[in-house]
């Protein structure tokens, strides 16, 4: 009896620890992105409310909820409602099998992995049930484009996934973690194959470059054009929590989870505090890597999208799979022999994409007709 | 369930959508796809859409992604400025041809003044020549500076950041005119036979800095955009304006030289003192839009030249005509007058009638926006919805000027 309750109540002080984190993240990420832009943009940013602007988020949180819950006459009713409630769940879940901290983990499924993918589709779920229900023709457009978008980049973020389980032969996250103990990180050994899934993940999070579901010098606003007040703050936050989520996810992948420097120095409650600070940290680094992307490319176009995960991100994470495999069944020392191949094709990758690409401009640009009368 | 609400009666330029789409699909043309008549979408993009810059209404036939047809609409910022023209005399006009194409404005002020001067046959200062050419370059290089800032930002945040830098040295500009005309956009500046105020003290320094300061950063621009693979794909190759179009729509301006037509009025109609001045017409061969996002950095280069030029030419000498002021009433013999001037945009040209009073008998503007929108159902049709926007920034468009 006692053993049911404590599991209840466990149960309950996780999800209220996820949502917590979705909602502090949201808030820091939007006035971190805010200001991190600013400072690239070279202005100031919002540096008024309270602190260095850090109460800015908050302010616009009540501002939002202060607003009038408003729905067009013509939508939906019911999936009108119900898209902005259920935005979030992909969000809270997806941290359900992410070890914070050691001995901070809600469950330790025995198919984490395969959860992880599994569950952040379900933000483009509710992207379409807003963009549908809407009845808003950039809306219906937009969510149209974040659904191809996200059947798209799901394939190569599974194959990069794949290759992870193939290296710790397991699909328990903590197994990933305990894996990575002694730097051992992921990410050392494949480097590319971290890359594949953080391209994939950044179209997941339809943030630039990818953000065509939302583009506004196209569609406006994409699919949250209905969407005023809190509602579209869910979607808002959302969007802005999932930053955070997926660079949790690649950290507890490839970088060695919340494993640092004097990690399990301060321990109490069975918790290691260390820990959580390291997690932090990693973190905001791939958080800030985000911003900086964002700002850095423009926006691909919908046929340049898909041809970029069709055409280069499938095949190569197909081949890739395959020559992991390869070494890991028949390389004596496959660790090595893994790295030596991850770190050639992720330079490889790096270093030739672009000048290819512009390889191949440059003679269309060299075909394209000179207009005459 | 819906029944009890009327959805609202689409106006004309809906209507005419529709019934294209209608004709289409008579004639066998519509997109027909597994028994549907047709899978066409009508979207009104405009007036108020983040990337018509401005009142532009588009009323965009889609086919899912690909644009069909556009139809464009305007009217929506008409103010009647060439009907207020004959209620006010010469010189009570001049602060309202600022606010007609305002994003370039001391261009149309020029266009305005000239043409009056050509009426009244009046001199202009050779010191006022100088600095009219200055003042009119130092904005065509801010109305450039804008238009790409636009442009790129409809591409993305990227752009964003590029509409902060350029809006950056935009405002070193506005500061100079501010100093010498006392106003940062409606400059009321120039006067008939010369300019309203002479260059105060140190300007022609601090002018000078600027032009050798900004080089450095049109650089900086072309390293954030022309080496990028993503901008190349987006603009090259897209929305190609062939030499016929230029010829058949009366393009003119950066669009008109990007497609390799060397229509430059200030070399081809010269005016003022350009034809002592030592400058390239600049032309690209593509058409397309990278080419016009080229055509407007390789401009503001020249600008910068000719700016530098005058201001080593500058003469010493009165800014206007006679010994006080400029007059106030002029009343120009009967008769008509049009002079066409390059404004950052194209052929910004005005066309006065006379009928001997002190205000004009008709006033009529031949604004370049305007022509250069006739393009847009041919270039936008046929493009992806996001190559489209990418078009339309391309064009340069300011509504102001359009409905004037």
């Amino acid at each position: 009896m006692v053993d049911i309750i404590v599991g209840i109540l466990r149960a309950i002080l996780f999800v209220v620890i996820a949502y917590a984190v979705v909602f502090v993240a949201a808030l820091v990420n939007i006035l971190f992105e805010r200001r991190a832009l600013a400072f690239m943009q070279d202005r100031l940013g919002p540096n008024r409310t309270g602190w260095q602007g850090v109460l800015q988020s908050i302010a616009d949180a009540f501002k939002m909820m202060g607003k009038e819950d408003f729905r067009p006459m013509l939508a939906d009713p019911v999936l009108f409602t119900l898209a902005p409630v259920t935005v979030m769940i992909g969000a809270v879940a997806i941290q359900l099998v992410l070890p914070y901290t050691n001995g901070l983990m809600a469950i330790d499924l025995n198919v984490g992995v395969i959860f992880l993918v599994a569950i952040t589709s379900f933000t483009t779920l509710s992207i379409l049930m807003g963009g549908w229900a809407s009845r808003n023709k950039y809306s219906l457009v937009g969510a149209l484009r974040a659904a191809a978008q996200m059947i798209s980049y799901e394939i190569p973020m599974i194959l990069g996934l794949l290759i992870v389980a193939m290296i710790v032969g397991s699909l328990r996250v903590e197994a990933v973690v305990a894996f990575q103990a002694g730097y051992e990180w992921i990410v050392f050994y494949a480097p590319f194959t971290f890359l594949i899934f953080y391209i994939a993940s950044i179209a997941e999070l339809n943030r630039g470059p990818f953000d065509l579901p939302e583009s506004e010098s196209e569609l406006v606003s994409g699919y949250g054009t209905e969407y005023s007040g809190m509602r579209f703050g869910m979607f808002f936050l959302n969007e802005y929590a999932g930053m955070t989520i997926m660079s949790m996810v690649a950290v507890t992948l490839f970088f060695g989870g919340w494993m640092g420097p004097f990690a399990g120095a301060i321990e109490f409650w069975g918790v290691d505090w260390i820990g959580i600070v390291w997690f932090l940290v990693k973190t905001y680094a791939l958080v800030f890597a985000l911003v900086w992307i964002r700002l850095s490319l423009p926006r691909l176009q919908v046929d340049q999208l898909m041809a970029f995960a069709w055409k280069v991100l499938i095949p190569l994470g197909l081949v890739n799979i395959l020559v992991t495999a390869a070494v890991i069944l028949w390389v004596p020392s496959w660790k090595w022999g893994l790295a030596v191949v991850g770190w050639v094709s992720f330079l490889a990758f790096v270093a030739l994409l672009d000048p290819l690409l512009k390889r191949r401009l440059r003679k269309q640009r060299e075909r394209q007709p000179v207009v005459s009368a | 369930m819906y029944d009890h609400f009327e959805t609202p009666e689409p106006d004309e330029a809906v209507k005419l959508a529709l019934r294209r789409i209608e004709e289409a699909t008579a004639r066998g043309e519509g997109s027909d796809v597994d028994g549907l008549a047709f899978n066409e979408v009508v979207v009104n993009m405009g007036p108020q859409h983040p990337s018509t810059h401005g009142v532009l209404r588009l009323v965009v036939t889609l086919d899912g992604e690909l644009v069909k047809d556009v139809i464009p609409v305007i009217g929506y910022l008409h103010r009647s400025k060439e009907k207020l023209a004959e209620r006010r005399t010469y010189f009570q006009y001049i602060p309202i041809v600022d606010r007609t194409e305002y994003v370039a404005s001391i261009n149309c002020e020029w266009a305005y003044v000239m043409t009056v001067e050509k009426l009244a046959g009046m001199q202009v200062t050779r010191r006022a020549e100088f600095i009219r050419v200055i003042t009119g370059e130092l904005m065509r290089i801010a109305s450039h500076l804008v238009a790409v800032g636009t442009f790129t930002a409809d591409l993305s945040p990227l752009g964003t950041a590029m509409v902060f830098y350029m809006f950056r040295e935009r405002e070193i500009i506005l500061d100079l005119m501010e100093e010498l005309t006392g106003a940062r956009m409606m400059f009321n500046y120039f006067r008939f036979g010369g300019v309203r105020y002479d260059l105060p003290d140190g300007w022609v320094e601090r002018c000078r800095d600027f032009v050798k300061m900004f080089p450095a950063k049109l650089k900086e621009y072309e390293a954030l955009v022309d080496d990028n693979a993503i901008f190349l794909q987006r603009t090259q190759g897209k929305g190609v304006i062939t030499q016929q179009d230029v010829v058949d729509y009366g393009i003119t301006g950066p669009n008109a030289r990007a497609s390799g037509v060397a229509l430059d009025l200030r070399r081809s109609r010269p005016y003022s003192v350009y034809p002592e001045l030592d400058f390239e017409v600049v032309t690209e061969q593509h058409g397309d839009v990278f080419d016009r996002y080229r055509v407007r950095m390789d401009e503001m280069r020249e600008s910068l030249k000719i700016i530098e030029q005058c201001l080593d030419m500058l003469p010493d000498g009165p800014v206007q005509l006679g010994s006080l002021r400029a007059p106030y009433v002029i009343t120009p013999p009967p008769g008509s007058a049009y002079v066409g001037q390059e404004n950052p945009r194209g052929e910004y040209g005005t066309y006065i009638e006379s009928d001997g009073s002190r205000y004009p008998y008709r006033l009529k503007f031949r604004d370049p926006c305007f022509c250069n929108l006739q393009l847009f159902p041919k270039l936008l049709s046929g493009n992806k919805i996001a190559d489209a926007v990418a078009i339309s920034g391309s064009i340069d468009l300011v509504l102001g000027g359009i409905d004037r």
